[in-house]
């Protein structure tokens, strides 16, 4: 599709993030919220990293940062070579238009949009939509099984149909890394198992993908889990026992999908 | 192309929810369509006002005889003497330099009937003594034959002229010229020496000018008048009679220089005012058309303003018609102001996102309203035949304005009213896109 990712598996040394005494408060009327307390770790490309933890330990908060949602209290967060911490309203937007994909625990998609126009919505806010666009927005739309749907509206599809609309536009920008914030949370075991399909192919293929989950049976399909614990983290280590799909399952899945829906 | 996807875009979600947006247009299709209603009727009044002002002679004076309030105990040999006369006539003839004509006139209702066809039932008209000068100073156009000369009137011969319509009831199917026509009343002879076109009546001017209706009456000689029927008029109400003495109904004065108008009719009305020793007089009234005129034209600018103002207030109306709709409408999609911020859309985008929506329903609102705003002259008409056509007599109460007036659509209306509709759609719109565009990204991702 564009340029061929698969160098980079074999350069773990680039970093997509760096993540350093990354703290967040919020400071509320009564009290002040320490949601984050300083976290620190890299995230090198092509990375499939998962992060747990007990509710309220700040998983959701560390992904809206790393998606430039939000602007850490203190702390550095180095996004490819820039310091996002120091950046202005309009330039987090910038970035998040262009190097971050988002896919979220309910879909997110806009309801009054087709397929094809919900996967293009970064490109609008980039400037780049036209004729090529048009293309690659349908081609994301055919590798993610909905080629037969462009112009259907969110409403018209089933849940994981509509995650998979929504991994499809978060590929659209090519971005840094993908943010998934419990992608499967809404979904039964079996769409689970296609989305998570669809995650390993993306990663496969050099994507760095960085998802909350609470999932044992989600994290498995990680390289990398980092546990959080009121704010911190509590372990970093990889994956010993990696679940992995074959090729054919990839393929059968896939397949699957197709018929299912 | 950016700007059209964003206007596509939101025209899209415009018509998402038709009922909404097109309540939403149809305040600003009233604020604006109602700016130029109200616009164009005060400008029709307000010329139909001065049309009839004018038609009275800038130029002119016009001293009336007022009958002063009727202070008789209804006794018969009451005589009620009142009004200008005409030495007074012939006074300010002589002694006003800068009087071009002095016209006077005497009128007094009557019926008229055809000394041919005597059984018919008679017509009830106005006899009207005056002088050729009256023709030019009233604007009134012969038809056929010719208006009084000065050999009639200074012969005092029973001639006269009559109007138009008079002339058709009268000689349905007749050359009414040199035929006699008899005024049962005072049983006297008038010879037919010319026929009027018509003309349109003026309306009451203040309350010393009762309406000119032109369309029944009967031109003599004032010489004429005087010599065959005097001063005194014998009325009968109810069982009681009166007398009334009046040697003139009115004088018209015309001014040379229109403007020496305002001194000359100050200078009249304080020397007839002043005549009758020492108390100030009360059976006459001065009306200046020329004062008239220039107060009609204060009138019309308050008036203007006074429209405009209610026309503003209904397009403010319309304004907040949109902006309650715009806050609902980013409420309700909180959760897409969200997923666009996230996915790059900066706060500009959303601000321009929300903006487009009210500017579009508000261009669409002043379109239409322009188009109904025109269709004013129209409607009007069509109202006014409806009214007369099915409830008749409501129509003859209406005020006399209302049954001609003709709404003038005022040109600058139409981009001024536009240009307002646009306006306030940015100015009501602004506050509910800059709301949306302010909100915290992640909160709105939340919002449900
Ligand atoms: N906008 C906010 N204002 C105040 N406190 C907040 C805000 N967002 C999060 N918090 C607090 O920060 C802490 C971390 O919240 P966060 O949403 O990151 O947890 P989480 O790990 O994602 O939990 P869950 O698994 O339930 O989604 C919590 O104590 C939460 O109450
Ligand atoms: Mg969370």
């Amino acid at each position: 599709m564009n340029q061929a990712p698969d160098s980079s598996v074999t350069k773990p040394t680039k970093l997509a993030a760096q993540i350093k005494d990354l703290t967040k408060h919020y400071v509320l009327k009564s009290e002040t919220v320490r949601a984050l307390r300083g976290i620190s770790f890299d995230v090198p490309e092509g990375d499939y990293v998962a992060i747990m933890g007990p509710s309220g330990s700040g998983k959701s908060t560390l992904l809206n940062l790393l998606g430039c949602l939000d602007r850490p209290t203190a702390g550095n967060y180095v996004l490819g070579t820039d310091d996002v911490a120091q950046m202005t309203d309009d330039q987090l937007s910038e970035v998040r238009a262009s190097r971050i994909g988002f896919v979220f625990q309910s879909y997110n998609l806009i309801a009054q949009l087709s397929v094809v126009e919900n996967i293009e919505v970064p490109l609008y806010y980039m400037g780049q939509l036209n004729a090529k666009s048009r293309e690659r927005s349908t081609q994301l739309a055919t590798m993610v099984g909905l080629g037969e749907r462009l112009g259907h509206r969110p409403p018209q599809l089933s849940g994981g149909q509509q995650q998979r609309v929504a991994i499809a536009r978060s590929l659209v920008n090519d971005p840094y890394f993908i943010l998934a914030d419990e992608a499967t949370g809404n979904l039964d075991s079996v769409t689970t198992e296609e989305i998570l399909a669809l995650f390993q192919r993306l990663n496969d293929e050099g994507r760095t993908i960085i998802m909350v989950t609470h999932e044992d049976e989600v994290s498995a399909h990680a390289k990398r889990v980092i546990w959080l614990r009121d704010g911190e983290i509590q372990s970093d280590e990889p994956v010993t026992e990696r679940k992995v799909f074959t090729a054919e399952q990839i393929d059968a899945i896939s397949k699957n999908a197709e018929v299912r829906h | 192309m950016r700007l059209f996807r964003t206007w596509k875009l939101g025209l899209k979600s415009l018509l998402l929810h038709p009922m909404r947006s097109a309540l939403t247009v149809l305040g600003i299709f009233i604020g604006v369509a109602s700016v130029i209603w109200l616009l164009a009727i005060g400008e029709g009044i307000s010329r139909e006002a001065q049309k009839q002002i004018e038609d009275l002679g800038a130029e002119n004076i016009i001293v009336r005889s007022v009958k002063p309030p009727d202070t008789s105990s209804g006794n018969f040999s009451d005589i009620v003497d009142f009004g200008v006369t005409r030495a007074e006539a012939e006074m300010i003839r002589l002694t006003v330099p800068t009087l071009k004509g002095v016209v006077p006139i005497r009128e007094l209702p009557q019926s008229f009937i055809y000394n041919g066809n005597k059984n018919a039932k008679p017509v009830d008209g106005r006899l009207v003594g005056c002088t050729p000068e009256y023709m030019e100073i009233t604007r009134l156009v012969v038809d056929r034959g010719h208006f009084l000369t000065h050999r009639e009137l200074d012969g005092k011969l029973s001639v006269c002229v009559i109007s138009a319509v008079l002339a058709n009831r009268l000689f349905p199917s007749e050359d009414p010229i040199g035929k006699q026509m008899y005024l049962p009343e005072k049983q006297e002879y008038f010879s037919i020496v010319g026929v009027l076109k018509e003309r349109s009546a003026t309306a009451a001017i203040g309350g010393s000018l009762a309406a000119q209706d032109f369309s029944l009456d009967v031109y003599i000689p004032i010489t004429t008048m005087y010599q065959r029927m005097g001063d005194r008029e014998v009325k009968r109400t109810g069982g009681s009679f009166s007398i009334n003495s009046f040697q003139l109904s009115q004088i018209t004065l015309q001014v040379a220089e229109v403007d020496d108008v305002p001194r000359t009719a100050k200078l009249i009305e304080a020397t007839l005012r002043a005549n009758s020793n020492g108390k100030e007089r009360q059976d006459i009234a001065v009306v200046v058309p020329f004062e008239l005129l220039e107060q009609a034209r204060t009138t019309r600018l308050m008036f203007m303003m006074f429209m405009g103002l209610i026309a503003a207030i209904s397009l403010i109306v319309g304004g907040i018609g949109i902006m309650n709709i715009m806050l609902a409408t980013v409420t309700e999609r909180t959760r897409e102001i969200g997923i666009r911020r996230a996915l790059g859309g900066k706060r500009s985008d959303i601000t321009w996102q929300f903006l487009v929506e009210t500017i579009s329903l508000s261009v669409v609102g002043g379109l239409t309203g322009v188009l109904g705003g025109l269709l004013c002259p129209w409607a009007v008409s069509l109202a006014r035949w409806s009214v007369a056509e099915f409830a008749p007599s409501f129509y003859q109460n209406l005020p006399e304005v209302a049954k001609i007036m003709s709404p003038q659509i005022v040109p600058e209306s139409i981009p001024i009213a536009f240009f307002i509709s646009v306006i306030v759609g940015v100015v009501f719109g602004i506050y509910p896109a800059i709301r949306a565009a302010k909100m915290d990204p992640i909160e709105a991702l939340r919002h449900e």
